[in-house]
């Protein structure tokens, strides 16, 4: 008796498998899985890659979908930990059988699921990761970045610098740790490129109490510019501290794009003023598609997109243009149509380097303005993008 | 850099802002070494205490409470707080074989829950007081915020009035006897069960006063409570468990080596060699600085 039940549940699974796989897919569909923190620190993020995909995926099958397929968002939660993200990409993968993935913030997610989409002949793209490596000495033929480069803002940065404060003393602090000396280091290339000079470095440990002590050795180099990378509780404490200090004063403060965010740009409270940093995004960008963008965003969500919803929103409309440019969603055809693909998103036309994958796109210069930042320069997409380091393929 | 510009810029507002931090991780130990050397229990919530006290003055503060209120009002709130801990959490396994290991589990547990209650009720995002003392001060070319140079008197103030209550007063003497023996003292009058609650309360108010006074100059977010725990667990071992001079010596040493260390060495090192120096001191001098063991 159980047994016959169990042969009748697998003949139906089987039936299903089989009209799954065959019938449906070229007319079911399209299936993109988006690997992204759902839950923990990154919860944010998450929610902002999600916001900006659901809203494009909204618009595209309101419009008759990809070449006439709909699209299917199916998610999945990385915990921001490169472990669990391959295991949830290997299950979309697999299981669920997607075309495409995106979704990984944290820079190891996103290296790790490029190799697991070279192993499954998909391809892959993050719209969040900022590690230069993704699109360098680490490039892998099936992952795309959409997203501005941790380099892309260094350069930006440093043109405005050269402008404001042409030959400054820059003092340089860093939370010690990976990140926080890849930052220090590409700001520090930059700067110096555009003729500023270094005063001096120190790297303080993550989760700081007191960055008084450094305090002294900054004052005796009286510079005219202080770069931090530091982020989250850091900078409140940071640039608290320095304001109490009255170290302030006549000095320009410029940073990674993580220091200062809305979540504790309330807490540096005056203390952030003046802050400027590069970005590849801002939602006071003055465009009619940026406008239509902020609005509908607003509209789905309460709330106003960042650079992580903006980007994700973005990448559909290059999948999309893509897949039709290629006429199927078979993984080398696509490639070969996201390679040097121009398409529109809200902050401006985009390209992808056929050479890394890295999209090129205009940077923006923001900075702090009674509690809020502010576009104040841009850099043209080319004079940003720096050199292509890919040498796979 | 010339020598009279490392002298003015580096060493001692180095010196100076040690001190500074010296007088907030004295503030914090204070009361774990009142706990600890007088109850004999590891109390790893202390931070939390200290965090509940910063987000205590946040909310009354929002609520139109001034600073100066809060310093009175928010410890005498801790105290019921510190009361029922006590009660429901330390003492039905205060009497178990192994007490240090049960009381440092139950205050763990504690410490965990209560920041993720921090972070339910207030939101994950860091807040900030303002000052309550805005300005800076100047001496001979050394600058320090007027709030911190506010934050060394009171803490100053503190230590005296603690080490008064616990040496010179009645109600410290019964403390210290119960702590001593606390059958001896319980067949002489002492209501040892109230003293021991007291006292947990009493550690517990001195944790939501640190978390008052420094919240302006380190801000206010859940895990807030880790900054300063380790630390202070360093402070109360080399100080001596249950000494309040040795609590203050050792805090104010301690953070002068970090602050020295960190103008030679990488800043990431300073706490290697703090908490190196805790080592040394359980291996060779487990007593502490001023400590006698089986002596409060």
């Amino acid at each position: 008796m159980t047994s016959a039940i169990i042969k009748t549940l697998i003949g139906g699974l089987l039936a299903a498998t089989a009209l799954s796989g065959g019938a449906f897919a070229q007319s079911g569909p399209i299936k993109i899985g988006v690997v992204t923190p759902l839950s923990g620190t990154y919860t944010p993020i998450g929610q902002q890659v999600r916001w900006g995909l659901e809203l494009a995926a909204k618009e595209i099958n309101a419009a008759g979908g990809v070449a006439g397929r709909q699209v299917a968002l199916v998610f999945e939660d990385e915990e921001a930990n490169p472990a669990v993200a391959v295991q949830k990409a290997e299950k979309l993968f697999q299981v669920e059988k997607v075309d495409f993935l995106t979704g990984t913030v944290n820079s190891g997610s996103t290296l790790a699921v490029a190799q697991l989409a070279e192993r499954n002949n998909k391809l892959a793209a993050t719209t969040v990761s900022f590690a230069d490596s993704i699109t360098g000495d680490k490039c892998s033929p099936n992952m795309f970045r959409v997203n501005a480069r941790a380099e892309q803002q260094s350069v930006a940065l440093a043109a405005w610098l050269a402008k404001e404060k042409p030959k400054a003393k820059v003092y340089y602090l860093g939370p010690d740790y990976e990140m926080g000396r890849s930052t220090v280091a590409a700001f520090k290339s930059s700067a110096e490129k555009t003729g500023s000079a270094t005063g001096g470095e120190v790297f303080a440990p993550l989760d700081s109490k007191d960055y008084t002590q450094y305090f002294g050795q900054i004052r005796a180099t009286r510079p005219q510019v202080l770069y931090t990378s530091v982020a989250g509780n850091d900078t409140v404490r940071l640039l608290t501290q320095l304001q109490d200090f009255g170290l302030l004063s006549g000095l320009t403060v410029v940073g990674a794009s993580g220091t200062v965010t809305s979540q504790n740009i309330t807490a540096i409270g005056a203390a952030a003023e003046g802050f400027a940093t590069g970005v590849g995004y801002s939602p006071q960008i003055d465009r009619p598609e940026n406008k239509k963008f902020v609005e509908a965003f607003r509209a789905a969500n309460k709330a106003d997109p960042d650079l992580y919803g903006a980007d994700s929103y973005g990448l559909l409309f290059a999948y999309k243009a893509a897949v039709e440019k290629a006429g199927s969603t078979e993984t080398d055809k696509v490639r070969e149509a996201l390679r040097g693909l121009t398409w529109q998103t809200p902050q401006g036309a985009k390209t992808i380097r056929a050479g890394d994958h890295q999209a090129m796109q205009p940077m923006y210069v923001v900075r702090v303005t009674k509690g809020k930042f502010d576009i104040i320069d841009n850099v043209a997409a080319e004079n940003a993008i720096g050199p292509d380091a890919c040498t796979r393929f | 850099m010339t020598a009279i510009d490392y002298l003015q810029f580096v060493l001692a507002p180095q010196v100076v802002n040690g001190l500074a931090l010296g007088v907030a991780v004295v503030l914090v130990a204070l009361g774990l070494t009142i706990i600890f050397g007088m109850l004999d229990v590891i109390n790893m919530s202390h931070g939390e205490f200290y965090a509940i006290g910063a987000y205590a003055a946040l909310a009354l503060a929002a609520a139109g409470v001034g600073f100066w209120f809060l310093l009175v009002l928010v410890p005498v709130l801790m105290i019921p707080l510190g009361m029922a801990a006590e009660r429901l959490l330390i003492r039905p396994v205060f009497g178990s074989k192994d007490r240090h290991v049960t009381t440092l589990l139950v205050t763990f547990g504690l410490g965990l829950i209560v920041e993720d209650v921090l972070k339910i009720i207030f939101g994950a995002n860091t807040q900030r007081p303002p000052t309550p003392i805005p300005g800076a001060s100047e001496m001979f070319g050394i600058i320090l915020p007027n709030y911190r140079l506010f934050l060394i008197l009171v803490g100053a103030a503190i230590v005296l009035g603690v080490a008064y209550v616990v040496y010179r007063t009645r109600l410290g003497a019964m403390v210290r006897a119960a702590a001593f023996d606390r059958n001896m003292a319980a067949s002489l009058g002492v209501p040892v069960s109230l003293v021991y609650a007291g006292t947990f309360a009493f550690g517990v108010g001195l944790a939501g006063l640190a978390g008052v006074l420094l919240a302006p100059i380190y801000s206010v977010f859940p895990t807030m409570g880790r900054d300063f725990i380790l630390l202070a667990f360093t402070v109360v071992i080399v100080g001596g468990m249950g000494s309040i001079w040795g609590a203050v010596v050792a805090g104010l040493l301690l953070t002068q080596v970090q602050a020295l260390a960190s103008l030679v060495i990488s800043p990431v090192w300073t706490d290697p060699i703090v908490f190196g120096t805790m080592v040394a001191f359980l291996v060779f001098r487990p007593q502490g600085l001023f400590g006698r063991l089986g002596h409060a």
